[in-house]
C-alpha cells in the first residue's frame, strides 16, 4: 500500500509562495552584466550566501512547499543552476517552479502585470514575497501566515501585509553617489487590530504634496488610528485568492507595492468601492464558510447591512474597541436561517508590524541597504580560520584578518594583508600588503598587491590593479581597476573603462539584472 | 507546630540522594545537621535551576516528582505541607543555621521565580494552560489548520459555536477526500479524519458538544452503503452533517425558543448570564412576540461575554441592565426567572456551564427565584461530573478578549504572571442539580433530576 499517496492527494496545499526576482535597479552596476552573462539581482550575495537563499529559507520554514519563483527570461539559466545546485540543500522539501516573464533592462514590466500573467497558475491563497528580503531571525512567516488564517476565517480579511522598522543609517556611512535613500513612505493603520488603512502613494504626492487626505469614514470605524512614517514595506503580502479576480479588473495598475496594495485598502471602509468590488473580493456563493458557527459565537457579534444614515442609530456597541471590525449600525439578530447566510465581510487588510527590537529585517534592494545586511551580519558571527587544509594553507599566517570578516572558501590571502569587517567571497586572490576595510567583496575577485580598499562594493571578477586605492565605490562585474589608480564615491560601470573586458577567464557567473519595478 | 527546618516539597526530592560527600550517614545525624544538608542541596538545586530557565515547564518536572522522604521527621512536617499547599514561602528561617539561609537568599530568590510558578499551578496542573496548535506539516487540511487558530485565539467561542464550526469544517475535509485503493470509505474515512480532529483537541479540550457531534458522525460513517459511488457518499455524509446541524441545534432553539418564551410574561425582569446562544434567541424572540420585560445581564472577567449580548439585545429594543458578577447580590431581589445556558448537563442533574454560572444559581436559588437552563438534548453527556476541578479549563494569560478599555495602554492593564502572583482563569464551573429549577430542551421542560430520562425521551438516539 502506498502510504505517501493518501497523504499528499488527500490534503490540498493551503498556500503559493510566489518569489518576484527581478532585475534590480538600484544595485546598479552591481547588477550589470558580467561579459554577456547577466547578473541577477536574487543571486548576489548577502554574507556570502546568495540574496535568494534567505526568503526561500524563511518560506520553508513555515511549511510552504509550493514556490513560484519569477524572474526575466535572461536569468533564467543562473538561477536554475542555482536551484539545482547543492547551495539549494538549505531548503530541500520545497517545490520551486521557476518561471520567465518577458522583460528587457530597458523596458520595465510592472509587477502586476507578471502577477495577472501568472494568474492561472495560482489555483489558491498566495505569498508574494520579493527575493531580497532578509526576515528577522526572531519572526517567522507562520506568524504572519497565522494572522491571516484568523482573520480570514473570522472577519473576512483579504490580505495581510507586513511593515517592518528600519534602522537609522549611521553619519558618515550615506553616500550620496551610490543614490539617495529611498524614503519611506507615511502609512496610516489601526494599532490594537493590526489593519493597514491608507497608504500613500505617489500619485497622492503628486496630487497634494503638502498633506495627506484621509476619508472621514476611515476614521470613524478606526477613530485610534496611527500615522507613521518611519516603517518600511516588507512586500511580503498574504492574500486570498480573490484578490487576483479584483487585479484583474483593474488593468491600469502597474506596480503592487506602490498603486494596487494602497488600492486593495480602500474597500474595507470606502462605500462605493466596496459595492463596487465586494463581490469579487469576497464572493459568497458556492462557499462552505463559517457563517453558521460564527452567529452562534459568544464573542462574536455580526456585522449587518450598512445603512445609509449611520448617525441617526441610537445607539452604537461598545466603545472600548471590542467590536471594532463592525460597521456603525446594528439590526436585530436575525435567528432564521433563509436570510442573510453569508456574513458581511469586512475586507480588512491585517498589517504585522516588525519593531526595530524584534531583530533586523531590511530589504536589499538600494546599494546602502545591501552593504547594511551584510555589515548585519558580521556582527553576527565570528570568523575562524577554515578548517581544511586546502583552504587553510591559502590564507597566510602573516595576514590579519581580523575576527568580524567573513572569508570564502579557497581564497587565498597573502601576507601582511588586513582584513577587517570584511566579506570577501570564494576563490579570491588578494595580494601582500593590501588593506581591505568594511567591505564587500564578491566571488572570483582579485585584488593585487598594496590595494586599499575602503568601504567598497566589488562585484564578481573584479580586478583590482597593484597600489589602487578605492573609497567608497562600486564596481560592475568584470571591472578591471588599473594600477595605482585612486576612485573615490563612484559607481564603476565596465562601459566607462575602455579596455577589452578581461571576464572570459572567469566561470559563468556573470548575471544582468535591469530595472525591475519591485526594487525601488 | 511542625518543625520549621522542612522547606518547600516539591524542589527537593535530592533527600534521598546518596550521602556521598557527607561524613556520617544521615539517620545519625541530629535535626540541625540534617536541616543544614537539606539547604545546602537545596541551595545546590536552585543555583542548577537558575541556570537552566524552566518557567512552567518546571510544574511538570516539579509537581510530578515524588517527594521522597528517607528522614522520617521531616514525614509529619511534609505532610502539613501539602495541606497548606500553594500559599508556602520557599524561605522559612530556620533557628540554627541562620547565616546559611542569608547566604543562599540571593541564590535561592532566582530559582524563586520558576518554582513558585511551578507551584503556584499546583492547582490545576493536571490541565493545565492550552498549548499553542502546532501544525503537523502536510497532514492537517487548510481548513481545520484555520478553524483550530479559530479556537485557541478564542474567536469562535460557545458550545453550539465550536460544534457547527467543526462540522461544516469537516464537510470540507470529506469533500476533499478520496478514498485510497485498496480500501473504503467506510473504513478509511475515519482514519483520516483522526489526526484532524487530534489537532482541533490540542488547540482547545473537546466540547461535549463537539464530542456527541464527531460520536454520530462516525457512526454514520461506519454505516455507509459500500456500493455508493464515493461522490453520492460524500454528498450523503455531507447531507447528514446538515440535517444534524438543522436539527439538533437550529429546530431544537427554534422549540426551546417557544417553550421558554412562553414562561416569559409581562413586566418580568429576566436575568442572564455572560452570553449563551440559545437564551440570546429566548429573548429576542419573546421580544418579537410583543412581551414586555427587562434584562439583567451579568457579566464577568475575563471573557466579558455579557457586554456583546448587551449590544445585540439593546439594539433589539430591549430595556438592559448591565452589572458585573460581584453587584449580583444588588439586583436578585427585583429578578422574577433566571434564564441560564449551558456547556453540557450530566446525567446527574448537574450543569456544566460558564463559570459564575454556579454562583448565578445558587443566589437565585437563596432567593427563591426559579432558575431555568436552556439546554439541547445533544448536550447530554452519559457521565457523571460532581465537581469542577477534575475537568476544566484555563483561559490564556493576556488579553486575549480585549477586557480593558483603552484609556491606558494595554501592557500596563493586562496581568501577567508575576513572581508572587499566579492567574488562573478556569473557563467552567458546575451548578449542582439542587440549584436548578427546571432544564427546557426541545423533548421538554425536565426537571433536573430526570435528566438522566432524555435518551429514553430521544428514544435512545444520542
Amino acid at each position: 500500500m502506498d502510504f505517501d499517496y493518501s497523504t499528499t492527494k488527500l490534503i490540498p496545499q493551503e498556500f503559493l509562495a510566489i518569489v518576484l526576482a527581478g532585475f534590480g535597479n538600484e544595485l546598479v552596476p552591481l547588477t550589470g552584466n558580467y561579459g554577456d552573462e547577466p547578473s541577477p539581482k536574487a543571486l548576489l550575495p548577502i554574507a556570502n550566501k546568495p540574496m535568494l537563499e534567505y526568503p526561500l529559507v524563511w518560506i520553508e520554514q513555515s511549511g510552504i512547499k509550493n514556490v513560484l519563483l519569477v524572474c526575466p527570461t535572461p536569468h533564467r539559466s543562473a538561477l536554475s543552476n542555482y536551484i539545482q545546485s547543492d547551495s539549494s540543500s538549505s531548503f530541500p522539501s520545497l517545490r520551486i517552479d521557476l518561471q520567465t516573464y518577458d522583460e528587457t533592462q530597458d523596458l520595465n514590466v510592472g509587477t502586476c502585470a507578471i502577477l495577472r500573467h501568472f494568474a492561472h497558475k495560482i489555483q489558491q491563497d498566495f505569498v508574494l514575497l520579493p527575493c531580497d528580503f532578509v526576515p528577522p531571525s526572531s519572526f517567522s512567516l507562520t506568524q504572519l501566515l497565522n494572522k491571516f488564517r484568523t482573520e480570514t476565517m473570522y472577519d473576512g480579511a483579504i490580505a495581510t501585509a507586513c511593515f517592518y522598522e528600519g534602522r537609522k543609517p549611521e553619519k558618515g556611512s550615506h553616500t550620496d553617489e551610490w543614490g539617495l535613500l529611498p524614503s519611506p513612505v507615511p502609512i496610516v493603520w489601526d494599532e490594537r487590530s493590526g489593519t493597514l488603512l491608507h497608504i500613500e502613494t505617489p500619485d497622492d504626492v503628486d496630487r497634494n504634496g503638502e498633506e495627506i487626505e484621509l476619508r472621514m469614514s476611515l476614521l470613524s470605524r478606526y477613530p485610534r488610528a496611527r500615522l507613521s512614517a518611519s516603517l518600511l514595506d516588507s512586500h511580503v503580502y498574504v492574500c486570498r485568492r480573490q484578490v487576483l479576480d479584483a487585479l484583474q479588473q483593474k488593468s491600469r495598475f502597474d506596480s503592487i507595492r506602490e498603486e494596487f496594495i494602497p488600492w486593495l485598502c480602500k474597500p474595507q471602509y470606502q462605500r462605493t468601492k466596496r459595492q463596487k468590488y465586494g463581490h469579487v473580493l469576497s464572493p459568497s456563493a458556492n462557499t462552505i464558510n463559517q457563517s453558521l458557527a460564527l452567529k452562534h459565537s459568544t464573542v462574536h457579534t455580526a456585522p449587518v447591512q450598512q445603512r445609509s444614515r449611520e448617525e441617526s442609530l441610537p445607539q452604537s456597541p461598545p466603545s472600548d474597541g471590542q467590536n471594532e471590525e463592525q460597521p456603525r449600525s446594528l439590526i436585530p439578530f436575525l435567528a432564521d436561517d433563509d436570510e442573510e447566510e453569508s456574513m458581511l465581510a469586512s475586507l480588512r487588510v491585517g498589517l504585522v508590524v516588525q519593531r526595530a527590537d524584534g531583530g533586523y529585517a531590511a530589504r536589499a534592494n538600494n546599494l546602502h541597504s545591501y552593504l547594511e545586511l551584510n555589515r548585519h551580519f558580521l556582527s553576527q558571527t565570528t570568523y575562524f580560520l577554515p578548517t581544511d587544509q586546502e583552504s587553510r594553507s591559502l590564507i597566510d599566517h602573516k595576514a590579519q584578518i581580523s575576527s568580524d570578516s567573513m572569508i570564502g572558501h579557497s581564497t587565498r590571502v597573502e601576507e601582511r594583508t588586513t582584513v577587517k569587517k570584511s566579506i570577501i567571497g570564494q576563490h579570491c586572490v588578494i595580494g601582500k600588503m593590501a588593506r581591505i576595510v568594511g567591505c564587500v567583496v564578491q566571488d572570483h575577485c582579485v585584488i593585487a598587491d598594496g590595494a586599499k580598499l575602503d568601504g567598497c562594493v566589488l562585484g564578481k571578477g573584479t580586478k583590482v590593479g597593484a597600489k589602487a586605492e578605492l573609497s567608497r565605490c562600486v564596481t560592475q562585474c568584470g571591472y578591471e581597476v588599473s594600477a595605482g589608480e585612486t576612485v573615490k564615491n563612484e559607481k564603476l560601470d565596465v562601459s566607462d573603462w575602455t579596455a577589452t573586458p578581461g571576464s572570459s577567464e572567469e566561470d559563468e557567473e556573470d548575471e544582468e539584472t535591469s530595472s525591475e519595478e519591485e526594487s525601488d | 507546630m511542625a518543625p520549621a527546618a522542612t522547606l518547600d516539597v516539591q524542589v527537593q526530592p535530592s533527600n534521598g540522594e546518596p550521602s556521598r560527600t557527607l561524613p556520617k550517614p544521615q539517620k545519625e545525624m541530629t535535626k540541625a545537621e540534617r536541616r543544614e544538608l537539606q539547604e545546602r542541596q537545596r541551595a545546590a538545586k536552585a543555583t542548577k535551576q537558575a541556570a537552566v530557565p524552566n518557567g512552567v515547564n518546571g510544574k511538570t518536572a516539579n509537581n510530578k516528582k515524588p517527594t521522597e522522604v528517607t528522614q522520617p521527621s521531616n514525614v509529619p512536617a511534609q505532610r502539613k505541607e501539602r495541606r497548606a499547599s500553594r500559599a508556602a514561602d520557599t524561605a522559612r528561617p530556620t533557628p540554627a543555621p541562620v547565616n546559611k539561609p542569608l547566604q543562599k537568599v540571593p541564590l535561592v530568590a532566582a530559582a524563586d521565580a520558576s518554582v513558585e510558578k511551578a507551584r503556584g499551578l499546583r492547582i490545576f496542573a493536571h490541565f493545565g494552560l492550552p498549548k499553542p496548535a502546532s501544525i503537523a506539516k502536510g497532514e492537517i487540511h487548510p481548513t481545520i489548520v484555520r478553524l483550530a487558530l479559530q479556537f485557541s485565539n478564542f474567536k469562535i467561542t460557545g458550545a453550539n459555536a465550536r460544534c457547527i464550526a467543526t462540522l461544516t469544517a469537516f464537510k470540507t475535509v470529506i469533500q476533499d477526500y478520496s478514498t485510497p485503493p485498496h480500501t473504503t470509505l467506510s473504513r478509511h474515512l475515519m482514519t483520516h479524519l483522526s489526526p484532524q480532529i487530534s489537532h482541533l483537541v490540542a488547540a482547545r479540550p473537546m466540547a461535549i458538544t463537539m464530542g456527541n457531534a464527531i460520536r454520530q458522525l462516525k457512526l454514520e460513517i461506519s454505516g455507509s452503503d459500500i456500493d455508493l459511488p464515493e461522490q453520492d457518499a460524500k454528498n450523503a455524509l455531507c447531507s447528514k452533517i446538515d440535517h444534524y446541524i438543522r436539527d439538533r441545534i437550529i429546530m431544537a432553539d427554534q422549540v426551546i425558543q417557544e417553550t421558554a418564551g412562553s414562561k416569559i410574561k409581562d413586566g418580568d425582569v429576566i436575568l442572564t448570564y455572560a452570553r449563551s446562544s440559545v437564551v440570546e434567541k429566548v429573548l429576542l424572540d419573546a421580544h418579537t412576540e410583543g412581551r414586555d420585560f427587562s434584562v439583567i445581564i451579568v457579566d464577568s472577567r475575563p471573557m466579558l461575554e455579557g457586554k456583546r449580548l448587551l449590544s445585540i439585545l439593546s439594539a433589539a429594543g430591549i430595556q438592559c441592565t448591565y452589572l458585573l458578577l460581584p453587584a449580583l447580590g444588588s439586583v436578585i431581589n427585583e429578578v422574577s426567572t433566571v434564564l441560564v445556558g449551558a456547556h453540557s448537563i450530566h446525567s446527574n442533574g448537574s450543569v456544566f456551564s460558564r463559570a459564575g454560572t454556579a454562583l448565578v444559581a445558587m443566589m437565585a436559588k437563596r432567593h427563591s427565584v426559579p432558575v431555568v437552563v436552556c439546554c439541547e438534548t445533544y448536550k447530554f453527556s452519559e457521565g457523571v461530573q460532581l465537581d469542577s476541578f477534575t475537568k476544566n479549563e484555563l483561559a490564556p494569560i493576556g488579553d486575549m478578549f480585549s477586557s480593558f478599555p483603552l484609556t491606558k495602554p494595554r501592557d500596563a492593564l493586562t496581568l501577567q504572571n508575576r513572581p508572587n502572583l499566579e492567574i488562573l482563569n478556569p473557563l467552567y464551573d458546575l451548578t449542582p442539580p439542587s440549584c436548578i429549577t427546571a432544564v427546557v430542551t426541545e423533548v421538554g421542560v425536565i426537571p433536573p433530576n430526570s435528566i438522566s430520562s432524555i435518551p429514553l425521551a430521544l428514544g435512545r438516539l444520542l
